[in-house]
């Protein structure tokens, strides 16, 4: 009985410390749903924003944010937040990241220039990539070189090019204000397909299997007029590190409705809707995302045209959202007391497979309305022909929005930023820069509040302009222009498809005294959209202009050969000839011929003479000859006797 | 009679007994180095891992077709399970979105359109003008700057099985990267040199689709590698046919064939080399294909165990592609053989 005893009791101890043990396992897995303590605090959350633009177009905006809390130890574990992106901050000690893939160009004149999405969103074609360092001067350029290799592995882009000094700058104030940590880089030429979003999607929690990233039908995005997929990360001790992806699509919805109304001038909008856009519906959100949110926005130019307004304005005879939407967010109206965009939310957790989630626009009468613009529609372009220089211009057209941005016309000067980086075989000359308002030159020093000048040199660093410039508000139109020498080029330096040209990444305007945020009284901390804090967000308007093709000189690349073929011949010639002009002498032949004929003797002595030579040359014969025959002769008289 | 012819007998009968032993002797030699042949061919490391780099050296639009034979490789090594951090894409120019293609994100390789190559998950390590024969040379050899992330690497190691192909515009002893440099067949018999130096690779297998693309492996000596080009020197490789939607050429007919054999397997079938030699017809190819096995020491059957059914579809693969004489030297064997054990029988 008393062996038994404690043998009962082990096993039930055992039992017991197993169960307890089971129980603490159990209990952070099912608190990882949510974004509760599970992973240190990580939280995703995914929206997408609709709007119709006034050119029969439709806008979508996907935006993913990822965020991880700030922990004192090197290595963690991430549950949410992309293992890659938290140790490429860790190992380059970034401070701030944009990174941008953008096909086509944003139309400013008709999508917008001064509303949140346009100011954020509308990026130079191509990859641009900017980064700021916590790090010592010294150390930085060696950390971008390394960092834009790493880049390129991560997303499968050629944003290694950027590595060399002559691809990248460090603007002091023209770009951000920074102390000497930031660098600037574009290329304007590089491809964006397929293969930079597979891994940009792969860093999202869901990647494109659910939510709304699973909307993103490849044909469809890049079939649209302009895309452009960007990701910034922002570090900080205190805030750990937040991740913020974005796609803007700008696209064509196919509607065979449109034709039916044949007035020139107000043709119906398309129909669209989710599925038509994309050839899928939201089927359920992504699992890991703390809030999915669908937006649909009628910005300010749209309601105000449509004169009547009931209560739900969502339907009303222009126009009707389907579904019906969860929530309507309203602008504050501005100063002028016009009325402000409307924000209409779905939310996507109400959807699954049964009752998947399609939301739409139906369009029944005609509507024109224009989109906000900033002050000035910035353009850039070359000016002059041939292969040996030309001329910069970067003109700046007033949109007649005076009232919305200044007060009195009369005293006001609105400053503009402008950040021009060129490369070094476009041969810049700073001191050729002209400025002249609405037609008339002007004086620079009248126009010019601050301008810093980091000249080009020759394959070692491009050529970066920062100017500041103070314009009066009346004005309709300035033009600044610079010449420029082009360079050349050695033959290794040319890409394969040299005589296409060569780019000069986009040109970026800021006006620093005019901020496009929007202000919703409606939307409260605990709504949690991250999009719509960033749409709150004070930031400043810009816009880039056009990316510049300039045609440089190229060689004939099939030259070498040619070259050395013509040369040997050449050099055989010269020298083939100058050998014969001084080692041949001609006409010596013959000359020795005519010496010997005016001296010929008779026929007799000849004969005799040759006959003489004959016979001395050959006195043992002769000998011989001689003792042979009076060896016969007296051997013939001997027997004869 | 009977008697006296039978008393030299038992003699022989130890005689025949003892070549008929030495004949099965003979037989299970030739059976037993396949046994052994799957664990080691040129050294003694094991088979564990499969690369593959396939390169599209050509730029511009119309040169479609070699992306899209590019692209359909690299769809058939995923599929077949190579994973993409095994595979090293490199396209010198991009034809899914360009501006030409009236079907954006799309790359086909058959004017039916059935089979979008560029799909939804595809990794482009090289693309545009990174793809270089300076960059190739890197990726083959291993010699990156220290920056160079791994996903832009060949990290293949003695164990590695690596499949390397290459199209484009090539010619006598070279082919054309973009236009604007030529790789020569100096400079890869060269890498592979030394690739085989640094045992990088355990087998290589090299498939090129240009313009006489046999003269690119004349230059080749070292052991365990396998070259198959799509035309002898003086033909040229032809394109498959034209999409007239797309506007251009589509596929070129060599990778079409090859395509064709490899359609047909899925990840656990168990085809052999000899197979997809035996499926090029010249006349569909308009070229002759070329391959290249001295240098290859496995028998080109793969591994078998050695049942007696394997050791017939042995022999029979070996008289399927070998000369007359030799199956008459075959025949010859088997019927003393079939001799001996008569005899042997009927005494």
């Amino acid at each position: 009985m008393a062996s038994l005893r404690p043998l009962s009791r082990g096993p039930f101890l055992l039992l017991l410390i197993f169960f307890v043990f089971s129980l603490s396992l159990l209990r952070p897995i099912q608190g990882n749903g949510g974004s509760d303590g599970g992973g240190g605090g990580e939280e995703f959350s995914e929206e997408l924003l609709l709007k119709p633009l006034p050119d029969r177009k439709v806008l979508a905006h996907f935006h993913f944010r990822s965020a991880a809390p700030p922990s004192a130890a090197n290595g963690r574990h991430h549950h949410l937040f992309p293992k890659a992106i938290a140790q490429l901050v860790q190992k380059f000690q970034i401070r701030e990241l944009e990174l941008s893939f953008t096909q086509g160009r944003w139309n400013y004149e008709r999508w917008g220039g001064s509303d949140p999405i346009s100011t954020r969103n509308a990026k130079p074609p191509g990859v641009e990539l900017w980064a700021l360092f916590d790090l010592p001067t010294e150390e930085i350029d060696p950390t971008w070189k390394n960092l834009t290799h790493a880049l390129s592995g991560l997303f499968c882009a050629s944003i290694n090019f950027l590595e060399s000094p002559t691809a990248y700058s460090s603007p002091y104030w023209g770009f951000l204000s920074n102390n000497g940590n930031l660098r600037y880089g574009a290329l304007p030429r590089e491809a964006v397909c397929t293969e930079n979003l597979t891994p940009w999607l792969k860093i999202l929690p869901c990647r494109d299997k659910a939510g709304i990233a699973s909307l993103l039908y490849r044909p469809s995005i890049y079939k649209g007029y302009y895309h452009s997929q960007r990701l910034r990360l922002l570090s900080s001790e205190s805030k750990g590190i937040i991740l913020e992806q974005t796609l803007t699509v700008v696209l064509q919805p196919n509607s065979y409705t449109s034709s039916l109304l044949s007035s020139s001038d107000a043709q119906l909008q398309p129909s669209w809707s989710l599925s038509q856009l994309f050839k899928k519906e939201m089927t359920g959100k992504c699992v890991l995302a703390k809030s999915s949110k669908i937006f649909l926005e009628l910005e300010r130019g749209l309601l105000e045209k449509i004169v009547e307004i009931r209560d739900d304005s969502w339907s009303n005879s222009f126009f009707d959202l389907f579904p019906s939407p969860d929530r309507e967010i309203k602008e504050l109206e501005n100063s002028n007391g016009q009325v402000g965009s409307s924000l209409y939310e779905y939310k996507v957790d109400n959807s699954n497979e049964n009752k998947p989630l399609d939301v739409g626009i139906t369009w029944k009468l005609p509507l024109v309305w224009s989109s906000v613009h900033a002050p000035f529609q910035a353009s850039r372009f070359l000016m002059g022909s041939g292969n040996e220089r030309g001329s910069i211009a970067i003109s700046l057209q007033s949109t007649q929005t005076h009232d919305q941005y200044f007060g009195d016309l009369n005293d006001c000067t609105v400053p503009v930023i402008v950040l021009q980086v060129v490369p070094w075989y476009v041969k810049v000359y700073y001191h050729t820069l002209q400025i002249s308002i609405d037609g008339k030159p002007q004086t620079l020093s009248d126009v010019i509040e601050k301008i810093q000048v980091t000249p080009s040199e020759d394959k070692l660093l491009p050529g970066t302009l920062e100017i500041m410039l103070r314009f009066p508000c009346s004005m309709l139109s300035a033009t600044l222009s610079l010449d420029f020498d082009k360079g050349f080029l050695h033959i290794d330096e040319y890409p394969p498809d040299a005589n296409q040209g060569f780019d000069i990444p986009s040109a970026l305007v800021t006006f620093p005294n005019i901020y496009s945020s929007r202000s919703y009284p409606d939307y409260d901390v605990s709504d949690d959209s991250s999009l719509l804090h960033n749409l709150q967000e004070k930031y400043l308007v810009r816009s880039y202009t056009e990316v510049l093709l300039v045609p440089l000189t190229t060689p004939d690349f099939s030259m070498p050969y040619n070259v050395i073929t013509f040369t040997c011949t050449v050099l055989a010639l010269y020298f083939g000839s100058l050998l014969n002009v001084l080692r041949r002498r001609i006409g010596e032949e013959e000359r020795l011929l005519a010496k010997k004929d005016s001296a010929r003797p008779g026929l007799v002595p000849l004969l005799f003479s040759r006959l003489s030579s004959k016979l001395k040359g050959r006195k043992l014969l002769l000998k011989v000859v001689f003792v042979a025959l009076v060896a016969v002769v007296w051997h013939y008289f001997l027997n004869s006797s | 009679m009977a008697i006296d012819r039978r008393r030299p007998k038992p003699s022989r009968r130890s005689h025949f007994v003892i070549r008929e032993t030495l004949l099965l002797l003979f037989l299970l030699l030739i059976c037993a180095p396949s046994p052994s042949s799957s664990s080691s061919s040129s050294s003694s490391s094991m088979h564990n891992n499969n690369w593959a780099v396939l390169v599209c050296t050509s730029r511009f639009w119309f040169n479609y077709r070699h992306m899209a034979n590019t692209l359909s490789l690299y769809r058939t090594v995923k599929r077949l399970g190579i994973p993409d951090e095994r595979i090293i894409l490199m396209l010198a120019d991009d034809m899914a979105c360009n501006a030409r293609n009236t079907y954006p994100a799309q790359v086909f390789n058959n004017e039916n359109h059935q089979l979008n190559l560029y799909g939804d998950n595809v990794e482009v390590d090289y693309r545009g003008y990174e793809v270089t024969v300076e960059n190739f040379l890197r990726v083959l050899t291993g010699r990156h700057d220290s920056a160079v992330p791994r996903s832009k690497r060949l990290l293949s190691d003695e164990g590695s099985h690596i499949l390397l192909y290459m199209t484009g515009h090539g010619g006598d002893e070279f082919l054309k990267f973009q236009d604007s440099e030529e790789l020569q067949s100096h400079d890869l018999a060269d890498v592979v040199k030394q690739m085989k130096e640094k045992n990088r690779f355990k087998e290589l297998l090299i498939m090129v689709d240009t313009c006489q693309a046999a003269t690119l492996f004349s230059q080749l000596n070292s052991p365990g590698v396998l070259a198959i080009g799509s035309s002898m020197k003086g033909e040229n490789s032809y394109s498959h046919h034209l999409d007239s939607d797309i506007g251009v050429s589509v596929v070129d007919r060599f990778t079409f064939y090859t395509l064709t054999f490899f359609e047909k397997l899925n990840m656990y079938s168990n085809a052999s080399l000899n197979s997809l030699f035996a499926s090029y017809n010249p006349t569909l190819l308009m070229s002759t294909a070329y391959y290249r096995t001295d240098l290859y020491e496995r028998p080109l059957n793969e591994d078998r165990s050695c049942s007696s059914y394997e050791w017939l579809k042995v022999l029979q693969d070996r008289l399927a592609d070998e000369k007359s004489d030799t199956i008459v030297m075959y025949g010859l064997g088997t019927m003393i053989l079939l001799l001996t054990v008569s005899t042997w029988l009927s005494t």
